[in-house]
């Protein structure tokens, strides 16, 4: 499986330069295209597990500014996890208690969610190419359609208010930083609690508003080692994970009788 | 430093803290010669676990401390089997419906009131009764007089029900209807609010089945091993809200901690621990009551659908 993947993304890479070499041909300023690249494309959560940086890095080919910071070109990072259904609940008062009320469902919201750019994001485009491209926490898409309930805007800006508590949902309008003519950076930082899976990070290069060369690139977060063990062993076989458990806990309760045993 | 990432919880804790929390209550357990569950959950609460996995590590770890404290009882042929037998049955009964429960409540985002709202409510009686009694006991004990002695082989409604059977090591012959129902409630508690139930099981054993004392206490630590391990192994099955890293971290703390108690409560006389125990168990209520009263600063919260599903 990983195999065959990496030989299509190798197929891939050998077959690039030859339709991106196309353009070049007969033309005095070749199109500027987009070449990026993370610190990293697997990560693996383990029992020291804080959380962990990532760069994002990369290029313009043939970039046409004459000197760094020219502001001609905007890059847009955005990196998501895969989308999960989840539940939104408002607490209201009941009987002098605070209840959870129903909850309303968001159908795919993003486990990890980052938008990262070199300037605030309606500044780089329009409100239409920001929406369609989901960047920016406002453009977001959850997955729910209905709206006409007034109340809606309100429960999805408190569900990414805590997803953003959680440093699950990320923004940061100033994150990319150019580095000379064509080169630029950028940090993110993924918290302890991110989820698992496949993520997605999309480069966008922008120039007068429109984007003209994207890139994306995929990260693996999956936890390793003991924790994997545990986590498989507790969601694919929860009996045994059960029996283990209390195995495990007799044996502490006897080490811990015989060693401070009193005769 | 020390951070430990839980692979259930998916949260990172501190090693140190998660043990000095099993040790503290460890050492409480170890003073009161109570199983700490009871403690140990709200504890576990206010330190950001969520509810649910709460509940079914702190069983997993009371599996832990009570096979110390019953390896101890047995060697002081302390417990009664048979007794422990029958409490088992109810008790695995009620663990059933109490997994089931959870589960239920947990998908309707009630997890988290539900089994703080039966917190207060039992650590409230239990706390109320306790301090009085004690008080009481504070009296009697400076005005000088002994406290007085419960007559035994009293008859009560209890032996008139059918389903006799004899204990010898108890010197009782009573129905198995009223252990099985004192194992079915201790069974669903143990499932519901992750603990061991000592707390019930051991005045109900007393004053209903007029056991004595100390096979009570031996038989009721002996029961708890095989309810919690039931629960641990059911919650693990069903709600998957197990996790075994952060239940022997606590574990590990406990045991240590139990010793030093055991030693520290020799020290403290009878009716001042058990005034102290009160206070403390309601002081957890009311902790826990304020967070159900007061207005939270966010009213939102998220949660995965269908969690466990």
């Amino acid at each position: 499986m990983r195999a065959a993947l990496s030989l299509a993304a190798l197929l891939a890479i050998a077959s690039a330069p030859a339709w991106a070499a196309e353009p070049a041909v007969g033309q005095p300023t070749p199109s500027e295209e987009l070449q990026s690249e993370l610190s990293t494309r697997e990560i693996s959560i383990q029992a020291n597990f804080t959380g962990i940086e990532i760069l994002i890095y990369g290029s313009i080919d043939f970039s046409q500014t004459k000197a760094p910071d020219t502001g001609v070109y905007d890059v847009v990072i955005v990196i998501r996890a895969p989308n999960h259904p989840i539940v939104a609940r408002r607490k209201e008062r009941v009987a002098g208690i605070w209840v959870n009320g129903a909850g309303k469902v968001f159908p795919s919201v993003p486990g990890f969610y980052a938008a990262l750019s070199t300037r605030p994001f309606r500044a780089i485009t329009s409100d239409e190419t920001l929406k369609k491209l989901g960047i920016g926490l406002s453009n977001l898409d959850l997955g729910r359609v209905s709206k006409d309930d007034p109340g809606e805007e309100t429960v999805r800006s408190a569900v990414i208010r805590l997803k953003q508590k959680q440093d699950l949902f990320q923004e940061h309008d100033d994150a990319v930083a150019f580095v000379g003519r064509s080169l630029f950076r950028a940090t993110v930082a993924l918290p302890v609690n991110v989820p698992v899976g496949r993520y997605t990070a999309d480069i966008y290069l922008f120039r007068d508003g429109q984007v003209i060369s994207k890139n994306q690139s995929t990260l693996d977060v999956n936890k390793a080692g003991f924790e994997r063990t545990i986590y498989m062993l507790a969601f694919r076989h929860p009996f045994i994970y059960g029996l283990l458990a209390v195995l495990v806990a007799v044996l502490a309760g006897l080490a811990g009788w015989y060693a401070f045993r009193r005769e | 430093m020390f951070q430990v990432y839980l692979p259930i919880a998916e949260i990172s804790v501190n090693l140190v803290v998660m043990l000095g929390l099993g040790a503290a209550v460890g050492f409480l357990s170890g003073m009161f010669g109570v199983g700490g569950g009871f403690l140990l959950t709200p504890f576990l609460m206010f330190s950001g676990i969520p509810a649910a996995i709460a509940v079914a590590t702190g069983a997993n770890q009371i599996v832990a401390t009570s096979v110390s404290g019953a390896l101890a009882q047995w060697r002081r042929n302390n417990i009664d089997f048979r007794m422990g037998a029958v409490l088992i049955a109810g008790g695995m009964a009620g663990a059933l419906i109490g997994v089931f429960l959870l589960k239920a409540l947990r998908e309707a985002g009630q997890a988290g009131l539900i089994v703080s709202l039966t917190y207060v409510a039992l650590l409230g009686v239990v706390g109320v009764l306790m301090f009085a009694e004690s008080i009481r006991a504070i009296r009697r004990a400076r005005a000088g007089k002994s406290a007085s002695a419960r007559k035994p082989g009293q008859h009560n409604w209890i032996h008139g029900l059918p389903l006799k059977l004899r204990f010898p090591r108890s010197r009782l012959y009573i129905s198995a209807i009223p252990p099985l129902v004192i194992g079915w409630v201790v069974g669903l508690l143990t499932a519901f609010l992750g603990v061991g139930g000592g707390f019930i099981m051991v005045p109900a054993m007393i004053y209903l089945l007029r056991m004595p004392t100390n096979i009570v206490i031996g038989t009721s630590i002996f029961q708890i091993i095989f309810v919690t391990a039931v629960v641990t192994v059911l919650h693990a099955s069903f709600t998957h809200t197990l996790d075994v890293v952060l239940a022997l971290i606590l574990a590990a703390g406990g045991v240590i901690g139990g010793q030093f108690g055991v030693r520290a409560g020799q020290r403290l006389r009878g009716e001042q621990l058990r005034a102290l125990l009160a206070m403390m168990v309601l002081a957890v209520a009311i902790r826990l009551l304020l967070d159900l009263v007061l207005k939270p600063s966010e009213l939102f919260s998220i949660a995965p659908l269908a969690a466990g599903a």
